[in-house]
């Protein structure tokens, strides 16, 4: 079970170096701006909770092969891109892309998506699609982010509970010096959290050593990332793995671990508006992200992870998806996620960290 | 061209055909039924126990109401994996706690009703339309009991129906499949089943087509119990022909020995004028052929009667005739013809009598046996004819009487007066020997019967005894 993980990162690496060698300079708005000359063109606009650096290599392939496209891509957070979507009825997009699944599964859920299938569609696993009307697009590893300068020669922790382990002997060192996602603020944050507290035995542990040490929040997982960098944390937990990954390349000493007691899978994902406006234009996009050549560019120029595997793997990803071993845990994307979204257990949720961070609500 | 005859094995095919159809057609139906209830039981449980689990996990603590959903109440759920859901918990004075906040038409009454009729947390089952889709809902009444009041929770949970669809198609295309393999299955077995059963048919038409024109030997087949019958029918029908066959055979020859024997005689009498000498043996010669000539006249006219009787008792039906008047026409026609050989008829009736029957084979009948009687009759002598009604033990009968005063009828030769050109051996009177034969055929036909006595002091009575018809005294 050892190799697994080692596996996992080979993979990740490779997909570093692809981006490293092949990201385009096009940025998205720029592209934008020469097609809105194109006057006999169409128009598509994307609303999304991917980094726009991360995505542009995508947009700008798409481009290259559609000129007559006018491409809008407007950057949200993942919470605030659900509450923008429900609260401006009259400005939906045509395509949502955000890895938050469980407010992406509320909306498709309450009707707001319009079915679609292609033969790109229908070569997904059927655990990364629902109903025709959400596909997954790319999978994204919950790591454990470390600064190794904190070590000072001790093993990386491995799991949460080595993790566990590791704050109690550094203590008073970790103090107001580990980070995390805010579960109130980021659409991610929560899910990934609310996960946490449906499937780990050491939750509570955590949740505890978390207040003690009067944890910071970050709104996501680059400023995290960034303040890690900076020194002003030690340890990002539930940090997006492509991100981490990607920014580990640049700071070695910042090193990603899945945990091997397991490792959460989000899915990215994405679904078309029942009232899209360009719903062709969208169609033709997310065959493009779901084709091949979609699938490649996520692995060769952006940090993200391909849902199905890459080319030449049409059953989709093993090493992530597999139910073989115990590491990797794909949220299920299904009814289950409703939960998540429920208010009640929200609350109970926020309860809980309320109290066991009093410093954060002062 | 007219309508081909029907095929027995079409007829059967088209049966069973019809029959197959609407069986495999109900069953179809049925099994349309019973998978659309079994999906729809089937899901519905899945429903109920979602609702269970949530309703297990929402609890009164302190005057609050905690709701804490449980994964598994979504993962029972998410077992339609393609199916939307949605769910709401609803306080007691209907305010949405956490869940969807415009579920439709939420029947609180009946979910109170339920409730109070069975208990804790009785299922009710309801349809109705959210969001754009047909969605099946289920609705319980939890109590909150607490240690000093209780509230009313009310739990929604509803799902798309497409599982269900899929699964009651799924169930429905695998039972139709059965019913296609059991309708071709029973339909070959059938048409296997109807060719073995219809195949003595066959043997029997081969068997028949193989004899040849004039055989009519009885046909011994192995044939099933069914068809026995007609080979019986066959048989008997060919036996009769058989026997009908002979006795013609039998008349012709009788016939022309009839014909034969006056015409030799004719022929060498005239052969015999022709060389005599003595005018007044001549004459005699001459009067006598004219005399045979007659007799032979006489002979052909009976069995072109005959023939003509013979076609109308198979062409003509009965009508409704009075047989007095018809017996007094005939008297009417031969009393003239028995004067010149100086006998007298005389008719005696007293009863108007209606039969059905064939008025010219009657008078035929009533003809032959009156002039027999006259021609058997001595010079000087009485043929008394009378119609009664004898009032017998069971039943009245008609009687036809004809009585006369000649030589009579030994007992031993009563037997054959009756047989085609019988001649009594002590007759010296000329006659065909038909004229019996046809009155006796006749009779037959009108299902009367003949009765012959001996007349006081000499001479014979014959009567003809009809079957019992409506009589009125005249």
């Amino acid at each position: 079970m050892k190799r697994l993980p080692v596996f996992f990162l080979a993979i990740l690496t490779a997909i570093v170096i692809g981006t490293a060698v092949g990201a385009g300079s096009l940025l998205a708005d720029k592209v934008l701006d020469k097609a809105v000359d194109n006057s006999t063109g169409s128009e598509l606009v994307i609303y999304g909770a991917v980094d726009r650096e991360t995505i542009k290599s995508v947009f700008s392939a798409f481009l290259e092969r559609h000129p007559q496209i006018a491409l809008k891509y407007r950057e949200f957070n993942s919470l605030d891109l659900y509450q923008y979507f429900l609260e401006h009825p009259d400005e939906r997009p045509d395509l949502m892309l955000s890895s938050a699944m469980d407010l992406q599964f509320k909306l498709v859920n309450d009707g707001y998506a319009q079915r679609y299938s292609s033969e790109h569609t229908d070569r997904l696993p059927t655990r990364s699609k629902w109903r025709d009307e959400l596909f997954g697009y790319a999978v994204e590893p919950i790591v454990i982010a470390i600064n190794t300068d904190l070590l000072a020669g001790a093993p990386l922790p491995q799991s949460r509970e080595q993790l566990l382990a590791l704050i109690r002997n550094k203590d008073h060192l970790l103090d107001e010096k580990i980070g995390l996602p805010d579960i109130k603020s980021t659409g991610i944050g929560y899910l990934t959290w609310s996960y946490d507290s449906q499937l780990s035995r050491t939750y509570e542990r955590l949740l505890e050593a978390f207040g003690i040490h009067h944890s910071r929040l970050y709104s996501d997982t680059r400023s995290m990332l960034r303040a890690l960098t900076r020194g002003e944390i030690f340890i990002a937990y539930n940090a997006l793995g492509s991100y981490t990954q990607a920014w580990s390349q640049e700071h070695p000493w910042i090193v990603p671990v899945l945990p091997t007691d397991y490792t959460t899978i989000v899915l990215r994902t994405a679904f078309i508006p029942k009232a899209s406006r360009n719903p062709a234009e969208a169609k033709t996009f997310l065959d493009f992200l779901l084709s091949d050549i979609g699938q490649q560019l996520l692995t060769e120029h952006s940090s993200l992870i391909p849902v199905s595997g890459g080319p030449g793997n049409d059953s989709g990803s093993p090493t992530l998806f597999g139910a073989s071993h115990s590491l990797l845990r794909p949220i299920p994307l299904g009814l289950e996620l409703l939960l998540q979204t429920d208010t009640a257990k929200r609350q109970l949720l926020f309860d809980e960290w309320d109290s066991a961070m009093p410093h954060l609500s002062k | 061209m007219t309508r081909a005859n029907p095929s027995i094995r079409r007829q059967l095919l088209w049966m069973t055909l019809l029959v197959l159809i609407v069986i495999n057609g109900f069953v179809a139906w049925s099994a349309n039924l019973y998978a659309n209830r079994a999906a729809r039981l089937s899901y519905d449980r899945l429903l109920l126990g979602s609702v269970l689990q949530i309703a297990e996990n929402i609890n009164s603590l302190d005057g609050n109401i905690v709701i804490d959903l449980p994964r598994s109440a979504f993962e029972t759920l998410a077992m339609a994996p393609s199916d939307r859901a949605f769910y709401s918990i609803i306080g007691p004075d209907q305010h949405v706690l956490s869940g969807y906040t415009d579920l439709p038409d939420i029947p609180f009454d009946d979910l109170d009703q339920v409730r109070d009729q069975g208990g804790q947390i009785t299922p009710f089952f309801y349809n109705g339309v959210y969001r754009g889709e047909e969605v099946r809902f289920l609705g319980v009444n939890k109590q909150l009991i607490d240690s000093n009041s209780s509230s009313d929770i009310y739990i929604v949970v509803g799902q798309t129906l497409s599982a269900r669809q899929e699964l009651a198609k799924e169930t429905n295309w695998f039972v139709l499949r059965f019913v296609m393999l059991f309708f071709a299955v029973t339909l070959l077995l059938l048409m296997f089943g109807i060719w073995r059963v219809l195949r003595p048919l066959q043997r029997l038409r081969k068997a028949i087509d193989e004899r040849s024109a004039l055989e009519l030997k009885p046909l011994i087949l192995p044939v099933p119990k069914e068809i026995t019958p007609l080979v019986n029918a066959i048989n008997r029908s060919n036996t009769q022909l058989n026997s009908t066959l002979e006795r013609l055979k039998r008349f012709t020859s009788e016939a022309a020995h009839q014909i034969r024997t006056p015409l030799a005689g004719l022929s060498s009498q005239a052969q015999n004028a022709l060389d005599e000498k003595d005018e007044t043996q001549r004459q005699q010669q001459l009067s006598h052929i004219v005399e045979c000539s007659n007799l032979l006249r006489e002979t052909v006219n009976q069995l072109l009667n005959q023939a003509t009787l013979a076609h109308r008792f198979q062409s003509q039906p009965l009508k409704s005739i009075s047989l007095d008047r018809l017996t007094k026409e005939v008297c009417r026609d031969l009393v003239v013809w028995a004067l010149q050989k100086g006998v007298e008829i005389e008719y005696s009736g007293k009863v108007e009598v209606e039969i059905d029957g064939d008025d010219f084979a009657l008078k035929q009948m009533i003809r032959n046996i009156i002039e027999n009687a006259v021609n058997y009759s001595s010079r000087q002598s009485v043929v008394e004819v009378s119609l009664h009604v004898e009032h017998g033990k069971s039943r009245d009968e008609v009687v036809l009487r004809v009585k006369d005063q000649g030589i009579g009828v030994s007992d031993e030769e009563k037997q054959h007066i009756f047989e085609r050109f019988y001649r009594s051996p002590n007759s010296q009177q000329p006659g065909t020997g038909i004229g019996l034969a046809i009155a006796k055929e006749v009779a037959e036909h009108h299902h009367a019967s003949f009765r012959l006595r001996d007349n006081t002091p000499r001479g014979l009575i014959v009567e003809v005894v009809f079957p019992p018809v409506e009589v009125t005294a005249s």
